[in-house]
């Protein structure tokens, strides 16, 4: 190892090259861009005309390129460390030379015939926190001199500004891991979450013979009336969600009060109408992830004149989820046959809409319910999810002839 | 790799013009022109600075590889046109020792063209 010390100007050279090096491993830069750049200042420092820098896979135990220089294509190339090297190499954590050196011959073992193909010459380990992370490995100078004392102290130092650089790289991508293994588990958990709404809403409906599906499509028009006034995603959820739990409250009716189809006693009207606050008191001890899932249940029989139940609010005193629901439920068992009637059509259905026309509905509610109604007959949304669920087919002629004169 | 690096090119030589900035990206681009061009038969380079306003370790890294391969070629590189403060630089790192450096690129060319100069 030569000890020729380095001019002025060198030092001068080297403590730039070394800034450069500390803006490029925290730049904003795709790493492999990073890790390439970061080679090629290391070679332009020592002239040297071939080089690599390798990651150490823990789990295979072998070192892989991440970059080279001067190779030709080395990208399939792999070298077995065994635990000792990787040992020794964390515990000396210093740049070694490979030529005419004993060390290298007793720390890199079978390792070092195979760099020794490539021609290296000085071999820098990655290390950082007692865990090795890789090497840097350099071949002759283009000048052919030795690589001096000064060599290895700078190398020592360009790498432990590599090895952070790939540190936090690796830091990134268990991150990312972890991120992505949670976004799966999360998934998945929406997904259980979701079926267990759904088998609620299925029995909930199975109670009422009449009713199959009703909750479904409540959500449904919920959702897509959400949708049109412009609610966030999360909001939409939301309304989906409370529209297939609305009616939750019936599970604690007597089916035989649901399924009647003569007119109700006064107190078998009393029983049915409790459901909202029923559901409310089911819905309150759970912790959904939407707000007002419970207000909303219990709301959504509420009118806009202070007529409905079981609270007789008023106006704006009705959250606007209980709005849209009361509107979709109603217009939902309008179309679909009940046990006392049986269905209307959707040109009947809107009339009585417009009989109750800020009464019982509010008025930006049906605009935005029928708005939608039209911008599905005319295709103009991508994924249509009222008029599927009706039972009749409508043209845009009839829709626009029935919906001309909502005020 | 199609680059954006300026060329001359003539019936045996070529005249390169790297950017304003040698980094990786530029650094390849130059590399690739370079192996394009001995595939075509050209052995005599001269790259041209006056339009670089600084080269680093990484500019020198390319540029040896460079050297390197026209070496391989037994063809030659000359450099012409370098400010001050990169010649400084090739004289620190010792690039000088290995690449006649020429004031200007019609000089390199009389080099070039009178035959005269050998890799050194």
């Amino acid at each position: 190892m030569s000890k020729v010390e380095p001019t002025l100007e060198r030092l001068i050279f080297n403590l730039n090259t070394l800034a450069e090096l500390g803006e490029e491993i925290t730049s904003p830069k795709a790493f492999p861009r990073i890790i390439k750049s970061s080679l090629y200042m290391v070679m332009g420092s020592f002239l040297a005309s071939k080089g690599a820098i390798f990651r150490y896979d823990q789990a295979k135990r072998i070192i892989y390129p991440i970059a080279s220089k001067g190779f030709g294509d080395i990208k399939e190339l792999t070298i077995k460390l065994s635990e000792e090297v990787v040992k020794e190499f964390v515990r000396s954590n210093n740049p070694v030379k490979m030529i005419d050196n004993e060390q290298a011959v007793k720390m890199l073992g079978p390792a070092r015939a195979e760099l020794e193909k490539l021609g290296t010459r000085v071999i820098a380990p990655l290390v950082v926190k007692d865990e090795l992370l890789g090497f840097i490995t350099i071949n002759e100078k283009f000048s052919k001199d030795e690589y001096t004392n000064y060599d290895y102290q700078l190398l020592s130092i360009m790498a432990q500004h590599i090895a952070f650089s790939i540190y936090n790289h690796s830091l990134l991508l268990k991150l990312v891991h972890k991120y992505n293994e949670n976004r799966r588990l999360y998934d998945e958990l929406r997904c259980s979450y979701y079926d267990t709404i759904h088998a609620f809403a299925a029995a909930i409906d199975a109670k009422d013979a009449y009713t199959k599906g009703h909750s479904h499509r409540v959500s449904a028009y919920c959702a897509a009336m959400a949708r049109e006034m412009g609610w966030s995603e999360d909001e939409i959820e939301g309304i989906r969600i409370a529209g297939l739990l609305h009616d939750i409250g019936k599970i604690a009716i007597d089916k035989s009060i649901i399924n009647k189809a003569s007119p109700l006693t006064k107190n078998e009207c009393r029983e049915l109408n409790s459901h909202p606050v029923i559901g409310y008191e089911i819905l309150s001890k759970i912790k959904f992830p939407w707000n007002g899932i419970p207000r909303v249940t219990r709301s959504h029989h509420e009118r806009l004149d202070g007529n409905g139940y079981p609270d007789r609010l008023k106006k704006d005193d009705i959250p606007m989820g209980a709005r849209i629901m009361a509107l979709a439920d109603a217009f939902d068992a309008m179309t679909t046959d009940r046990p006392y009637r049986p269905r209307l059509s959707f040109v009947e259905a809107v009339e009585e809409v417009k009989e109750n026309f800020g009464r019982q509905f509010d008025p930006h509610v049906v605009r935005w319910f029928f708005s939608v109604i039209r911008k599905e007959i005319l295709g103009d949304v991508e994924h249509p999810s009222i008029i599927p669920l009706l039972q009749e087919r409508l043209d845009r002629v009839t829709i626009n002839r029935i919906l001309k004169d909502i005020p | 790799m199609k680059g954006k690096v300026n060329i001359k090119e003539f019936n045996d030589h070529v005249i390169l013009y790297p950017d304003n900035y040698i980094n990786d990206i530029e650094g390849d681009k130059l590399d690739y022109m370079c192996d394009y061009l001995l595939k075509k038969g050209i052995k005599k380079f001269v790259i041209d600075f006056s339009g670089t306003e600084l080269i680093n370790s990484i500019g020198i890294s390319i540029l040896i590889g460079i050297i390197e391969k026209v070496k391989r070629h037994k063809g030659v590189v000359l450099f012409s046109g370098l400010r001050k403060v990169n010649q400084n630089i090739f004289n620190i790192v010792g690039l000088t020792k290995y690449v006649p450096i020429y004031r200007t690129e019609r000089e390199a060319v009389d080099e070039l063209r009178g035959n005269s100069v050998a890799m050194k």
